[in-house]
């Protein structure tokens, strides 16, 4: 770009940088003052072509733009209502990202556990005890997978992850007690006894949780 | 420039003045601005704070779209173009205008000989 027309491109840069200066930061903002920016530039050019000096065809520019105030204002709401969505969904990302490593890392504490006090020729009720970690990190992974925001889907209501990861709990839980008591009795129909309480309760509320749900898939743009 | 035009006059008729500039042609900021001008024959001057207002508006309300340019000097132009509803609206606002014109013609000059006839 030749020398002579640096100043006009200098000033109508701070200018429109200070107009909008302690406005948020966004795509919208971005395209505007880059409008504003390239027409300001084209019109001052075009003063200075009649005849005026660099500086006065910048003021002249400036001062036919008119009242922006209003453009202000509304970039300025624009940029708040955006912070606050970005604020929320990285808050829920950060949640559901913490969950889903720490329900993994209990599902493998309890798995290396079960299989360790096995090899250590525990008792089969204390082994088959520490499997309540697996439990445990399985609901948990089922609440964070469920409430995170993927590219076809929504994240699901928090409570209605919730429930889904008490069903999946309730689940697994069935299948512990059921081993636990077998392991404790030696008896085979109390532990499908147990099995049946809790597995009835579970599959109860999953086929709920299935039957009602409200779709979550994106619609295709 | 002198407005010899009073703003309460024209306020109402922006975006049926925009839509007619782009009716003519993809048009961008400075470019309707400087249409605007030679349209009225130097009489009017539409502010551009005023434009990028409405810019942003009729956008929204999805009467015009925008792309950007491919100019490399100086910094890339925002174009506009009118949609079909916009082209819609527009027809509509020129049936109107001329409904109220002539309505306002018998207002405003109109006297007893007028309504004689």
């Amino acid at each position: 770009m030749p020398k002579n027309e640096s100043l006009i491109d200098k000033k109508v840069k701070a200018y429109i940088e200070n107009l909008f200066s302690g406005v948020g930061e966004n795509q919208q903002l971005y395209d505007l003052k880059e409008e504003l920016a390239t027409n300001m530039k084209e019109k001052a050019q075009d003063y200075k072509a009649r005849g005026m000096d660099e500086e006065q065809a910048f003021k002249e520019a400036a001062i036919s733009m008119g009242d922006l105030s209003g453009l202000v204002d509304d970039m300025r709401r624009l940029g708040q209502n955006t912070a606050r969505l970005a604020v929320n969904t990285t808050m829920t990302a950060r949640i559901s990202t913490a969950g889903i490593i720490a329900g993994v890392l209990l599902v493998l504490f309890g798995a290396f556990t079960v299989a360790m006090l096995y090899y250590m020729g525990m008792d089969a009720v204390s082994t088959t005890g520490t499997g309540i970690f697996i439990v445990a990190g399985g609901a948990i992974i089922t609440y964070s997978v469920l409430t995170r925001e993927t590219r076809r889907k929504y994240a699901m209501n928090r409570i209605r992850a919730a429930f889904y990861g008490l069903a999946c709990g309730i689940l697994l839980f069935s299948i512990f007690t059921a081993v636990i008591t077998r392991f404790a009795t030696g008896e085979m129909f109390i532990a499908i006894g147990s099995l049946m309480v809790f597995s009835l309760v579970g599959v109860g509320l999953l086929l709920f949780l299935l039957l009602t749900g409200a779709g979550r898939r994106k619609r295709e743009k | 420039m002198d407005t010899t035009i009073s703003n309460d006059l024209i306020r109402g008729h922006t975006t049926t003045i925009i839509l007619n500039v782009l009716s003519q042609g993809d048009n961008y900021g400075y470019g309707i601005y400087k249409r605007i001008i030679e349209l009225s024959g130097n009489q009017y001057e539409l502010k551009e704070a005023t434009l990028y207002t409405a810019f942003r508006r009729l956008e929204g309300e999805g009467l015009i779209v925008s792309y950007w340019g491919d100019e490399t000097q100086g910094g890339r132009r925002k174009y506009y173009r009118i949609t079909d509803s916009g082209k819609e609206l527009y027809e509509q606002s020129k049936r109107d205008w001329d409904f109220a014109k002539s309505v306002l013609d018998k207002l405003i000059k109109g006297g007893f000989d007028h309504a004689k006839e």
